[in-house]
């Protein structure tokens, strides 16, 4: 008992004397910031830059600019992880068979509020997916609202209502297509003569995704990136969800494994 | 009145760095797995926010979405992008890093029947 206090007094000192150190400018700069650093300046001011044609993003959103030009192989790795770490929890759940049974669900007032604010959920949802690149959203956001859905639909409705529109290995597929799209978009620049993960053309390398499509600014590569990153986190996190909120028994059956029949 | 500056200085750096004092004392102190998970995710997400933090400045502070006004004044307003997309980068690890912690815990449970560390350590074999 007495090391926990002891715990708790020196994490204590730690917080007061590290919040001491950093307001006072221990980071090499003061909180908050006056300036910005040269990196975020190049950063910010080639964003969208249509007289610079050569290095600019021509995205006004720094924040995608940098996710999916800047540093997109960063993300391109980043997306991987959350693959491998799905496919972990597929792999740890695979015995379990979300049941198609479908169940009563809750009051009839909770489901038509339900269908009523699903599709505005997923409105939502596709607007800041593909608006990623004009305002503050993405692929990753876009996708992990539209999942909200697939839980919205899974309280209100049944586990078995979920699974009856789209079943596990439809879910993968989904989310396979997602990341196939986003390989595509990566890897049709070197093909036709650019370098990968290329957007607008550069000094040494005249490939370009076009920026604007029938007036519309696309950003080049960044809208397609946005909308296959979101197909794939959409489905992915259901697909987490969906197995996670199986029943209790299904479940425990299933994790208890057979070393525990043995003993 | 107060000022911002001192505001941000004193109350919001102490908050989080207390916060993230919370989440440490209950990955050290907490013997339930399930509690050292949840308070990992409170230490990683108060360093997510300390992170954004970093980036701000004042005075100026708009989001570094380019809006249509003179660029000059655009890039001497703008807050640092960088930590944003780094800290949009460290949430989806940080739920790749929980899946497989949870993976571990939910492997303990099925071999130990039990997720208390204190007994864990005590079984043999």
């Amino acid at each position: 008992m007495a090391s926990r206090y002891l715990i708790a007094v020196s994490i204590a000192l730690v917080v007061v004397s590290l919040s001491f150190a950093v307001a006072y400018g221990a980071l090499g700069a003061s909180v908050p910031l006056e300036g910005l650093r040269s990196l975020a300046r190049a950063y910010v001011t080639l964003a969208y830059a249509p007289w610079n044609r050569t290095l600019t993003v021509m995205s006004p959103e720094a924040v995608t600019s940098i996710v999916w030009d800047f540093r997109g192989v960063d993300t391109f790795f980043e997306t991987a992880v959350l693959f491998g770490a799905i496919i972990g929890t597929v792999t740890l759940f695979r015995g379990i068979k979300p049941s198609a049974r479908i169940g009563e669900g809750l009051s009839a007032i909770a489901r038509s509020a339900a269908a009523v604010t699903a599709p505005m959920i997923l409105a939502v949802a596709a607007a800041i997916a593909l608006h990623g690149h004009l305002t503050p959203g993405g692929g990753f956001q876009g996708g992990a609202t539209a999942a909200v859905v697939a839980l919205v639909i899974l309280v209100t409705f049944s586990l078995g209502y979920l699974v009856s529109g789209l079943s596990k290995e439809r879910a993968l597929m989904l989310r396979s297509a997602g990341l196939l799209g986003i390989a595509a978009v990566a890897l049709i620049p070197p093909i036709l003569g650019g370098i990968v993960f290329q957007n607008q053309a550069k000094e040494l390398s005249q490939f370009s995704y076009p920026a604007y499509i029938g007036g519309a600014l696309t950003s080049g590569s960044l809208l397609f990136y946005n909308l296959f990153e979101s197909l794939a986190v959409a489905a992915g996190l259901t697909l987490t969800i969906m197995l996670l909120l199986s029943p209790h028994e299904v479940v425990e059956e299933a994790v208890r494994g057979e070393d525990h029949e043995r003993i | 009145m107060i000022d911002i500056e001192v505001f941000i200085k004193t109350f919001i750096v102490l908050a989080l760095f207390g916060t993230a004092g919370v989440g440490l004392y209950g990955v050290v102190a907490k013997p339930h797995a399930t509690k050292k998970i949840i308070s990992l995710t409170i230490l990683g997400d108060t360093v997510n926010a300390l992170a954004i933090l970093l980036g701000y400045r004042y005075p100026g502070g708009i989001p570094p979405v380019y809006t249509g006004q003179p660029p000059n004044e655009f890039v001497g307003r703008a807050v640092d992008p960088l930590p944003q997309a780094l800290v949009l980068t460290a949430i989806v690890i940080g739920m790749a890093v929980n899946l497989l912690i949870i993976y571990i815990a939910l492997q303990t449970y099925r071999l130990y029947g039990t997720l208390d560390t204190r007994l864990i350590k005590k079984l043999r074999g």
